[in-house]
């Protein structure tokens, strides 16, 4: 299957996911909802720097960093790293982009000295500062930062694609790399996930009634969930930007997290992501 | 002078602006950089003014003004408008006009003496285009895109268009505009120049994302390497005295 996937020089398409969907006799006008979309998986070019771009916009909430430089690490990053593109799509756009980023190799750079600023100053939780530290400082050559950002409605059936796609290119990174310094640094050992879920909000607030059936968290990503509940730890921390109120969300706040996984439950995550979505 | 800047981190600089001959308006972010920004360049100048219009922050987008006045969308709030009457200087006209094509600063690109539309806007609006604003109007497409005001960006000495604009549309709109145009790009190579970009006669404010290249082809094209912004004010002051007497 490997050898299937390495194509030939040029040829940058890795898998195809093809996901068809009904579509009605679809004038220019009335539209009722479902379009037939092939979606591809590309590896990152820099031509994709602007949609990339797009979907990490407030990936650090609203402060001010150097966002266009940690894309340009993401692009540049061609051997782990997939974009989901429409096949032979003119406008060019970047549905969903997951990468992972060893935060020892890129960690000179000005917008990973912003991110781990970031992460350290805004988690108020003291206990997990220490362990984020030690993640973010004298372990990061074994840490990757788990980047994986999606438009709300992509088809849930192409994450356990992508998260394949993913940990496999990590995989043979640690063996194509031309150095043995690049090599080692895709053997994490710890994975970084930064995000947002939604918080009930008064979780304190024990409701005796049975009727209150509200989960404690609502995840956006669903592989969250599981990455969540594998983690060594995880910390909450307050978001600045405003959340859009919707009915069924009025109990629920926005909230950041950063979680760490170890490398070694991957196997687990990929096989419950498969479940979870091959279920729902 | 070409100042790169960002918007909380979006380098859509024109959406949050809009800056002619005779003020600036700055739509109210999260921090007071970007403010801080236009004023250290504009302050004596011309006033710089922060402002939403009809309760939103993209202003460059829903506005259209040159020296001599300044169009509002009809969902302008009666307090923004006051707001604005107040804190421009006398002789901008500020007058909000009920066009469906709400979206003003997309739909016109103007300088002081002519202005681009949409083709489809209505012709009551084009006459008070031509009041309020006095400049000539002219419905025009660039590379086929009917938002003229989105697809290029010009002052009184020079032009900036969508990337994509014949040769012979280069000629023709520089021929009604007067002005040397140039087709081009804006933040690493996006087509919408106006998003990206807002200029008057010797300042320009680009997003950060706006390359050397890019900032140079701006910076040539609408002459602003020898611009100083005194003598173009005092042209105006003549005006200005005017008003006050």
């Amino acid at each position: 299957m490997r050898d299937a996937m390495q194509q030939s020089p040029g040829d940058e398409f890795k898998k195809l996911k093809k996901v068809d969907r009904q579509s009605e006799s679809s004038e220019d006008e009335e539209f009722h909802g479902v379009i037939q979309a092939d979606f591809a998986f590309f590896d990152p070019k820099p031509d994709d720097f602007h949609g990339v771009k797009t979907l990490l916009q407030s990936y650090l909430d609203d402060k001010q960093w150097d966002l266009s430089g940690f894309v340009d690490l993401i692009l540049e990053q061609t051997t782990v790293g997939t974009v989901v593109k429409l096949e032979d799509d003119e406008d060019n756009g970047v549905f969903s982009i997951i990468t992972a980023l060893n935060l020892g190799r890129y960690k000179d750079h000005k917008c990973f000295t912003e991110l781990k600023e970031f992460l350290l100053n805004i988690c108020p939780e003291k206990d997990k500062t220490g362990k984020l530290r030690s993640l973010l400082g004298d372990k990061a050559q074994d840490v990757g930062l788990l980047v994986s950002q999606r438009v709300v409605n992509l088809p849930p059936e192409l994450l356990p694609h992508l998260y394949d796609a993913l940990f496999d290119e990590i995989s043979w990174a640690t063996e194509d790399e031309p150095t043995e310094e690049l090599r080692n640094s895709f053997r994490f050992k710890f994975y970084v996930v930064v995000s947002k879920i939604y918080k009930l909000k008064n979780a304190n607030k024990k409701r005796s009634s049975s009727t209150d059936e509200d989960d404690a968290f609502i995840y956006i990503k669903p592989e969250e969930e599981i990455l969540h509940k594998l983690s060594m730890w995880s910390s909450l921390f307050p978001l600045q930007t405003q959340q859009v109120a919707t009915h069924e969300l009025k109990n629920y706040q926005l909230t950041g997290i950063v979680m760490a996984v170890k490398a070694e439950d991957i196997s687990s995550f990929r096989q419950q992501l498969r479940t979870l979505i091959n279920e729902s | 002078m070409a100042t790169r800047l960002q918007f909380e981190n979006s380098c859509e600089v024109g959406v949050f602006s809009k800056l002619t001959n005779a003020y600036c308006l700055v739509a109210i972010g999260g921090s007071e950089n970007f403010y801080s920004a236009f004023e250290s360049e504009l302050a004596d100048v011309i006033p710089v003014v922060k402002t939403s219009i009809s309760g939103t922050r993209i202003i460059g987008r829903l506005c259209a003004g040159n020296k001599n006045g300044l169009l509002v969308p009809h969902n302008t709030t009666d307090q923004e408008l006051q707001h604005l009457r107040n804190s421009l200087p006398d002789q901008v006209v500020v007058q909000r006009i009920d066009e469906k094509l709400s979206a003003l600063g997309n739909c016109i690109a103007c300088n002081d003496h002519v202005a681009l539309t949409h083709t489809d806007l209505d012709k009551e609006t084009e006459e008070i285009i031509t009041d309020v604003l006095g400049v000539e109007v002219f419905r025009q497409t660039i590379a086929g895109n009917i938002l003229v005001g989105s697809y290029c960006a010009f002052s009184n000495r020079g032009g900036l268009v969508h990337p994509h604009t014949s040769v012979e549309d280069l000629d023709e709109l520089s021929t009604l505009l007067q002005v040397p145009l140039v087709a081009g790009t804006i933040n690493r190579g996006s087509e919408v120049i106006a998003a990206g970009m807002t200029v008057n006669d010797w300042t320009a404010f680009c997003g950060s994302d706006t390359t050397a290249t890019e900032l140079s082809v701006i910076e040539s094209v609408f002459k602003l390497r020898e611009a100083q912004p005194t003598a173009i004010v005092d042209e105006m002051r003549k005006s200005l005295i005017d008003s006050y007497v």
